[in-house]
């Protein structure tokens, strides 16, 4: 029962701690453009957030087909090398910058958060506004490096130097890698201005009773991963801002004494080595900061559709935590076959092979909200089995990787490949879906249609196991990644090729199925079923709103006021198997809660 | 809002001037009197963390505020800590190793 | 949804200890404002930006096999027969550091409600830092004709011009900022914004001293990046 108003909240005798948050003065919108262009209300921004990300991921997703028909059908789609890397480059920090990490924290943030945590907004509505559009330019100046003589930029998506600004590389010499390193550092300044708000108004906006360990996991997760983003971009943005310097200028940052064509370059003196750990300092958090929101979501999702309470709740946020905060000092995992300091690899070893401890842990704790719980397979659980599935496949492999000695001979393999795919590039994908079709009744108001959802579901989850298990194979035989096309003669070609085959078929499927989704999405948000105000029968305040969708200012008059965590379900002595967070004990005085 | 309207004495800001002149007039004489090596670095040192610590903490109040929000503030910079440790020992290691190598190349 | 904060009573509860206050409902940072909170985060960002600038600089510093040029001598100024080291940086410093005293003051003042000292204080510290962007200009301008460039530089290792040029240039594209910033907030102290609460142009948010404080945060820290970059690139 939410409570209507202070004086109501105050009849029924449960404690309500004194406000200690402002009001907000929400500003409303007067025309089209300030409601739906530069509009200030988090949930539109989300949106925008969201629907930027995926046309930008588009475009990786095509040039990931095109790279696997490169592979495994060469000729059918003319490329030169040059094109190809280009592919590669782009499918990558496409993927990974401005997809997932837009998506989970531009997207499902500004959606989620100030639904969750009880505000009416963020705290900084303009500065949010602005944070979108300075992303929307960064994306712009992506795109743009398409259109410049020489094409973007084909260094990889970790755009090592020297190569990376050398002509021998596509964009190298043009301004493919300029454009990418400044939509990089763009990105970083839109982001930065969105991470901000996010922060502040988890820690400083929460409404009466949301104590920290009250939140939803969901707000954990994307907590933990923007106060990563806010302290390992720096990493990025400096080196971008190196790397320009030593492209137009001709500094030596990074770029030691080469000869390029037979001539001397006038670069000299400068550090290759320096630029990797600065790349990785970023890069490791990163991938951090596309898994621990999937974490977070995920731990909702199976805890609403199992009906049962997160198992180990403070133990899900505390390892939360620790992985964030060791996520800073696992870095140079990446560069064991770097040429660093040789003793890095014993340190780097070890913290590394620490960080599977609480991540262990959080895949315990999955497994056992599910035990016994009174599971339904809805398709947002469906995703989540399937999540928990490809992540302890890829993290098992991580823990591979983490050794120097195994790593060695696996690195810049397509192990590495299937490794990371796995735990960052399917898995968060499948969280990503699961939990639209979560969601999607609070953005429209109805459900996305169930027939098409399963198809989608199987086909995404077989596909993308097809595609990316055998790859650990390919890696065992030391394929190694990136590689235009795999050397004809050697005698283990034949069973390669025939693998790589697969791997492009069902890539092709697995992508074309996508479009099975959107379609399903742009026709349910017209005509699908309508889903009434809590369909799921969940616990947090996003369902709690007084209108669904919810509108401006998010809650009606009053603030609602949170008694218990997002986790109360199947309560022994409750008349129903859930309380929401806003429930009072007074209303439910029967039901022996375990935490509040 | 009406929250957080510190009131601090006039007094202290003068005195936390005065001091931060009186330390970068030292840092300078650090260099003026040409101290070498460790003596010079620690001073270097000690003068700007000094300095920086008087900043903080009175001229942006962190003296003031609660621990919460100076551990918060305070946390993250392990990670840079850790970080200019490693490249610290990174850049000994790429110079040894440039050594070694133009020593052979001969260049 | 209306601005009702005349009518709703806000607390800020009494000090607890580090524990409870984190696990308190409502807000971590007991009665710190959302804007200074979302400063303060982001300067500790800027710390990140800021030290991994040095830390580069330390790594190609040490991993060089160039001879590093020794700033003392490449700062100093003539000042009739004798070569003063490091005289105009030394006079940045001192410079930097009255901005900061008179930011400090005014945030004081604005507390107090006092627009007048406030207004004047903001005055000078936005004059003194447009001064120091004045002394940076020519100490750019002085090795630039020494031959100094990003890419070489007559007195040794190429990164030293390198690193001077981009670190130099990002402080003082900071300290610019700052100075835009405090000649604008100036202009609204004296127009008497924090007083009346009138609207911002753009974020249509009511104007309030606690901008003031924001805008100190800033500035201090801008003052504390020269006090590391002072140590370790000047003095080092
Ligand atoms: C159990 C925890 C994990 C361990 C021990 C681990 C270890 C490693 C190691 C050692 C590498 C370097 C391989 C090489 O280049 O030779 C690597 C690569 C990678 N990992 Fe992990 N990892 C773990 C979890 C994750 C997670 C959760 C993600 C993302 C969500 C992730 C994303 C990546 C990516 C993207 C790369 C490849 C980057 C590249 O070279 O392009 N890893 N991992
Ligand atoms: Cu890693």
């Amino acid at each position: 029962m939410a409570a209507d108003s202070y004086e109501d909240v105050a009849k029924s005798k449960d404690t309500i701690p004194a406000l200690e948050v402002q009001p907000q003065d929400l500003y409303h919108a007067k025309s089209f453009w300030t409601k739906y262009i530069f509009c200030q209300d988090a949930k539109v921004i989300g949106i925008q957030y969201g629907l930027t990300a995926v046309a930008i991921g588009l475009v990786g997703l095509a040039s990931s087909w095109l790279m696997r028909m490169q592979i495994a059908f060469p000729g059918v789609i003319p490329m030169d090398p040059a094109a190809y890397y280009q592919l590669v480059t782009m499918h990558g920090m496409i993927m990974v910058v401005y997809l997932l990490t837009a998506l989970f924290l531009g997207g499902f943030g500004n959606f989620l958060i100030p639904l969750m945590v009880g505000a009416r907004d963020m705290v900084f509505p303009y500065v949010n506004m602005v944070s979108y559009w300075v992303f929307f330019l960064a994306v712009i100046i992506l795109a743009a490096s398409y259109f410049v003589p020489g094409g973007p930029t084909g260094a990889g998506w970790t755009l090592y130097p020297p190569q990376a600004i050398t002509s021998g590389t596509p964009g190298g010499d043009g301004l493919g890698i300029v454009l990418m390193l400044v939509s990089l550092a763009v990105f970083v300044i839109g982001f930065t201005m969105g991470g901000l708000n996010y922060v502040i108004t988890i820690l400083q906006a929460r409404t009466r009773g949301m104590t920290l360990m009250r939140l939803p996991l969901t707000v954990w997760g994307i907590f933990t991963a923007t106060v990563l983003a806010l302290f390992a971009f720096p990493a990025l943005f400096v080196a971008g801002i190196m790397m320009t310097l030593d492209n137009m200028l001709g500094t030596s940052f990074f770029m030691p004494a080469i000869v390029q064509f037979g001539e001397q370059m006038t670069h000299e003196g400068g550090s290759p080595i320096l630029f990797q750990h600065l790349f990785w300092f970023f890069g490791h958090p990163e991938v951090y900061i596309v898994a621990l929101p999937a974490f977070g979501i995920v731990s909702d999702l199976i805890s609403v559709h199992a009906r049962k309470n997160i198992f180990g709740y403070r133990m899900m946020v505390w390892a939360i935590v620790i992985i964030g905060a060791l996520s800073f000092i696992v870095w140079a995992h990446h560069m064991y076959v770097a040429g660093m300091n040789p003793w890095f690899g014993f340190f780097f070893a070890t913290t590394t092979l620490i960080i599977a401890v609480p991540t262990a842990i959080k895949v315990y704790n999955w497994v056992l909200t599910l035990w016994r719980g009174n599971i339904r397979l809805t398709l947002p659980m469906l995703f989540s089995i399937a999540f928990i599935i490809t992540f302890v496949n890829g993290g098992l492999t991580g823990l591979f990787l983490g050794n120097v000695a195994v790593d060695v001979p696996l690195s810049d393999t397509y192990f590495v490949v299937a490794h990371f795919h796995m735990v960052m590039g399917i898995a968060p994908v499948l969280v990503i879906l699961g939990s639209i079709y979560h969601w999607f009744p609070l953005i429209t108001g109805r459900f996305l249609n169930e027939r098409l959802g399963r198809i989608h579901f199987w086909v995404t989850f077989i596909g993308s196991y097809a595609i990316y298990f055998p790859m650990h194979y390919l890696g065992f035989m030391g394929v190694t990644r990136r590689y235009y096309e795999v050397f004809e003669g050697e005698a283990f070609t034949y069973s390669i090729t025939g693998i790589n085959q697969f791997i492009t078929i069902a890539a092709l499927i697995t992508g074309a199925v996508q479009f099975l989704f959107f379609y399903n999405i742009i026709v349910s948000s017209k005509r699908g079923k309508k889903a009434g105000k809590n369909p799921w029968k969940a616990c947090s305040l996003e369902w709690r709103t007084e209108e669904v969708p919810p509108t401006h200012g998010n809650f009606g008059k009053e603030l609602p006021v949170v008694y218990r965590w997002a986790y109360d379900f199947s309560v022994p002595g409750a008349d129903k198997d859930y309380i929401t967070q806003d429930t009072p004990p007074s209303a439910v005085a029967n039901a022996k809660v375990e935490q509040t | 809002m009406a929250e957080d309207t510190q009131q601090h004495p006039l007094k202290i800001y003068f005195q936390v001037w005065t001091l931060l002149f009186v330390f970068s007039a030292f840092s300078y004489w650090v260099d003026w009197y040409g101290f070498e090596s460790y003596l010079r670095w620690g001073l270097i040192l000690a003068f700007m963390l000094l300095k920086a610590g008087f900043i903080c903490a009175i001229f942006m109040h962190m003296w003031w505020e609660r621990l919460p929000i100076i551990a918060a503030i305070m946390l993250p910079c392990f990670a840079i800590l850790v970080f200019v440790f490693i490249m610290w020992h990174e850049s000994y290691w790429t110079l040894i190793v440039r050594r070694i190598y133009f020593a052979i190349t001969g260049s | 949804m209306e601005d009702s904060s005349s009518t709703v009573k806000i607390v800020v509860p009494p000090k607890q200890s580090f524990s409870k206050e984190w696990a308190s409902d409502q807000k971590a940072f007991k009665g710190v404002p959302w804007g200074k909170a979302m400063m303060w985060i982001f300067l500790v960002s800027d710390t990140f930006v800021f030290s991994i600038f040095l830390i580069s600089y330390m790594t190609v510093r040490f991993s060089t096999k160039a001879e590093w040029p020794n700033a003392s001598e490449v700062f100093g100024l003539h000042v009739g027969h004798y070569n003063v080291p490091l005289l105009l940086i030394a006079i940045m410093t001192f410079i930097l550091i009255t901005s900061s005293g008179t930011m400090a003051l005014a945030v004081k003042y604005g507390y107090e409600r006092n627009r007048k000292m406030c207004g004047y204080l903001m005055l000078a510290t936005a004059i003194f830092g447009a001064s120091f962007v004045g002394m940076q200009a020519f100490e750019w301008t002085k090795l630039i004709s020494e031959g100094v460039r990003p890419w070489e530089n007559p007195f040794g290792a190429p990164q030293f011009g390198a690193i001077f040029f981009m670190i130099t240039g990002f402080h003082g594209t900071h300290v610019t900022i700052g100075v835009i910033f405090l000649f604008i907030m100036t202009r609204k102290v004296f127009r008497g914004d924090f007083d009346t609460g009138r609207r911002g142009f753009f974020t249509s948010q009511k104007s309030h001293y606690e901008a003031i404080e924001i805008m100190g945060l800033y500035w201090h820290f801008v003052d504390l990046v020269w006090v590391f970059i002072f140590a370790f690139f000047y003095l080092w």
